[in-house]
């Protein structure tokens, strides 16, 4: 097995409470990993960590290595901003921007990177629509605001932004929380598809999705990594005890 | 604090376990009359019968649990195990009933053993194994369990021999394909109790053995 990105010896502090503990965990490559565990039990820190966006926020520090491709994200000579682009990221609200088209805003990323060939960007828009399904929905309305989209379309719209400027490795934090059932099964159905392309990580409060979508799953408890293991192995017969009461609502 | 699933995974435990005692009681009635030459066919039938009418409860159940709770782990085990385990018992009424039927039809309720001691011996034994099984169920005992293992080896010895010494039996023998078939039912009851022990370890280790 191939491992995209490898985890080590990773501490995380909110000024000064430390949130995650002597972090280790290699993540395969082109699978699903979710990560499970009680409310402030750190997994979003833990992806924030995974593309540098912890450290911005306030009081937000990190200690010890995250290797993305083998190279460590968080050594010196490395642009944090190259990183966030190599492992996109969509948050639980969808969050398109309200002002922009639905065009622009999966455009607006690679606007960023510099990119303004119209003939490109048609086609990175057009790409990134289908690998969401979403084109058939808002092809002759690509002009209208991200706004006007249903819920469920947002999320997809915000994840076709992610798409569009090619990144290795999808973060997504809890992305059908605000979602009803159905949307929230196309966007499963989505995150299986992207991952025989992408690695994808999804922290996730709901232990069925994490059972539905992931190939491995990772259960985090007060800032540690209690168990990390195969989705079939964690749901069928975990080996903490710790685990086993979690999922199975014994405590939580 | 209990969980909405406990109350339901406490009904199927109760079920699982009153199945367990008609299963036994119904093969030690089968076993008896088989030896003592006495008709039990209606009173094991009736038995057998509620095990089949309790395995699709069982069934039922335990699906309605997995819709409903959407069970992992433990729970999950728990329930694929006994939904297997209702399906052991419901054999265990089954094989019963056959012997039942085939002492009653073949040998005309002639007191059952042609031989010698040892196809008593063999009966003793599966009822034995059955009674474990049944224990084991009722407290989720992986250790009781894995001791089915060793009877179940002492029985597929004494079905051979047996059978070896029928092969050597004149034809003309009224009881012999009584004999014979009853054999080989209660060699299949002791295949059953080593697969409710095998299903029991899974509850409680999630380790998959053969117990045969």
């Amino acid at each position: 097995m191939s491992y995209k990105i490898e985890i080590e010896d990773l501490n995380a502090w909110f000024n000064a409470k430390k949130v995650l503990k002597d972090i280790y965990m290699k993540i395969p490559e082109k699978a699903v990993t979710a990560i499970i565990g009680p409310s402030g039990c750190g997994k979003t820190t833990l992806i924030r960590c995974i593309n540098r966006m912890h450290e911005l926020s306030p009081g937000g520090k990190v200690s010890g290595r995250v290797l993305l491709n083998g190279e460590n994200i968080y050594a010196k000579d490395v642009d944090p901003v190259i990183i966030r682009r190599k492992v996109g990221m969509v948050f639980q609200k969808p969050n398109p921007f309200p002002m922009m088209s639905v065009y622009d805003n999966v455009a607006a990323g690679l606007k960023l990177t510099g990119l303004n060939d119209k003939s490109k960007l048609d086609e990175i828009v057009e790409k990134s629509l289908k690998l969401t399904s979403l084109w058939e929905e808002v092809k002759n309305e690509l002009h209208k605001s991200g706004a006007s989209l249903s819920g469920g379309q947002q999320q997809r719209l915000c994840i076709a932004r992610a798409l569009a400027v090619e990144p290795e490795v999808i973060l997504m934090d809890e992305p059908t929380s605000a979602l009803d059932p159905l949307a929230s099964a196309k966007i499963e159905q989505l995150i299986r598809r992207l991952s025989k392309k992408y690695t994808i990580i999804i922290v996730t409060h709901n232990m069925q999705q994490a059972a539905r979508v992931s190939d491995f799953t990772g259960f985090l408890y007060l800032g540690e990594l209690v168990e990390f293991d195969e989705t079939k192995k964690i749901f069928e017969n975990p080996k903490t005890e710790l685990t086993e009461k979690y999922i199975t609502g014994e405590f939580g | 604090m209990s969980r909405l699933l406990d109350a339901g995974l406490e009904n199927l435990s109760t079920t699982l376990i009153k199945m367990g005692e008609i299963a036994e009681n119904a093969v030690v009635t089968s076993i008896e009359g088989f030896l003592n030459g006495i008709d039990v066919i209606n009173k094991v039938r009736s038995l057998s019968e509620a095990l089949v009418s309790m395995r699709r409860k069982v069934e039922d159940d335990a699906f309605e649990l997995i819709a409903r709770y959407q069970p992992v782990a433990s729970d999950l085990r728990i329930l694929k195990s006994y939904m297997k385990i209702a399906y052991d018992l419901e054999r265990y009424g089954r094989y019963a009933l056959d012997i039942s039927f085939d002492h009653k039809t073949f040998a005309k309720l002639e007191k059952g053993v042609l031989v010698d001691y040892k196809l008593e011996q063999l009966a003793e034994k599966v009822a034995k194994m059955v009674h474990m099984s049944i224990t084991a169920l009722k407290g989720h005992d992986a250790k009781l369990s894995k001791k089915l293992a060793g009877i179940e080896n002492e029985v597929d010895e004494l079905y051979m021999n047996v059978l070896k010494q029928f092969s050597r039996m004149p034809i003309r023998t009224k009881s012999l394909i009584s004999n014979v078939l009853v054999v080989r039912y209660l060699e299949r009851i002791a295949d059953h109790a080593t697969y409710i022990g095998e299903s029991l370890v899974y509850i409680a280790t999630g380790e998959r053995v053969i117990l045969r």
